[in-house]
């Protein structure tokens, strides 16, 4: 019965003591949190090439961006078969690069056009019935980007990794 | 004499030890009935500095995130930023009609503010992430763009250590290695918000031939029309026995050094 007391007594401060501990095991703490965030709209690069009838054997080279489209670097070439010789005519708008690409000086924003670059066919055959040959244009455009100041450029090694929909 | 040591069978160690846990009892509460008589007391009137803790986030100097403890009544005790916690960072990012643009290194300056009346240790938490909001504005988080392509740069890594193992692919931690003594603020721990160009990579493109033989490449951005996401949470945890403290509260075990620098122990 001694014993019984005793334990029973000790189990009744281990309690007592347990209760009040959680108080001295309490630390001062505190947190807060922020949170925000910015709407990405890098919409679509949609651009077109529009080529007019060929006139006194010249092309006339507009490209246009769409209204939903994205601010683009554009450049273009032309194509045709060796017995012939190509002259551009950009004005101040165009400059050649030495990899034949002609480089349209401005950022092409969405809604605008670029303005006309001329392709001139030289030694082009007398006679119209004659051979046929065609003249090709490609162009290519970029998405502007930025560096770190906010300031525009372009990187037309940056290839983009494209999911493809499928043709039709 | 066992008749007399007895009191209906109990012992004498027995009633001594009923008393000790008695008193043991009673102390317990008295604390609470000394602090309602010094209150009532009307001879004499004292101010008593009690030990507040507070923590601000300050975003480009400005203070955006606070909590510090404040009794005004028994239910309010926390003095908290009213601006709701979505709202409060990157409030000021873009000037008005300007646009966001991918690649710009935007400030950023974030810091941390000893708002409390005691020394403090703190740490951050930064989370990154891409999210979709449907037109009833509901979030989504995309769990497939990388949170990588936003990028938060740190700096003063000599003042806020970074803790490598509680990296995730959208969070890390930040612990300032130093005490941030009351009314203090530490130095910055990022200085820009940069959202990589990479994001104008990723596209998806939809080929269609034209019936006069031209074939048209629509080409859409992956990233367009979702939202980046940059969340930032403080701890802040008192510096007394600031080693137990730091792991009862943060779960994490640190060093305190003699000259109260913080290290973060991993065995």
């Amino acid at each position: 019965m001694k014993k019984k007391s005793v334990i029973f007594a000790a189990i009744t401060i281990v309690l007592i003591l347990a209760a009040n501990l959680p108080l001295a095991w309490g630390y001062f703490s505190t947190y807060t949190e922020a949170k925000g965030g910015v709407r990405i709209q890098p919409r679509k690069i949609e651009t077109e090439i529009k080529e007019p009838e060929i006139s006194a054997w010249t092309k006339h080279v507009v490209i246009t961006n769409s209204e939903d489209g994205t601010p683009v670097y554009i450049r273009a070439k032309a194509f045709c078969g060796s017995d012939y010789t190509l002259i551009y005519d950009g004005g101040e708008n165009w400059t050649p690069g030495e990899d034949g690409f002609y480089y349209y000086n401005k950022i092409l924003n969405p809604g605008e056009e670029t303005p006309e670059l001329l392709v001139k066919i030289k030694d082009h055959p007398k006679d119209e019935n004659g051979q046929e040959f065609n003249v090709v244009v490609i162009y290519e455009s970029t998405p502007v980007r930025y560096d770190e100041n906010g300031n525009p450029y372009f990187d037309w090694s940056q290839k983009l990794k494209a999911n493809e929909r499928g043709a039709e | 004499m066992d008749k007399k040591r007895r009191i209906k069978g109990m012992t004498l160690g027995s009633i001594f030890l009923f008393a000790a846990a008695a008193v043991l009892l009673v102390g317990g509460s008295i604390g609470s009935a000394r602090a309602a008589l010094t209150y009532f007391s009307q001879t004499y009137t004292s101010r008593i500095q009690t030990q507040k803790i507070g923590v601000t986030l300050l975003e480009n100097g400005n203070p955006i995130a606070w909590r510090n403890f404040d009794k005004k009544s028994a239910d309010d005790i926390w003095d908290i930023n009213e601006v709701p916690v979505d709202e409060r960072l990157l409030g000021g990012l873009l000037g008005e009609d300007e646009s966001f643009v991918m690649g710009k290194a935007y400030k950023e300056e974030l810091a941390v503010r000893n708002s409390g009346t005691i020394d403090q240790f703190v740490r951050v938490h930064v989370y990154r992430y891409w999210v979709k909001v449907d037109e009833n504005g509901k979030e989504t988080k995309l769990q497939t763009k990388s949170p990588d392509l936003i990028n938060l740069n740190l700096v003063n890594d000599d003042y806020w250590i970074r803790d490598g193992k509680a990296d995730t692919t959208e969070r890390y931690t930040l612990y300032y290695n130093r005490i941030l003594p009351a009314g203090e603020t530490t130095p910055l721990f990022s200085d820009t918000l940069t959202v990589d160009g990479m994001t104008a990579d990723h596209v998806t493109q939809d080929v269609t031939k034209r019936d006069d033989g031209c074939t048209v490449i629509t080409t859409t951005y992956d990233y367009d029309g979702v939202e980046f996401r940059l969340e930032v949470e403080v701890n802040a945890v008192q510096t007394h026995n600031a080693e137990g403290a730091i792991w009862s509260s943060w779960g994490r075990k640190v060093k305190i050094s003699s000259d109260n620098r913080l290290s973060l122990v991993d065995n």
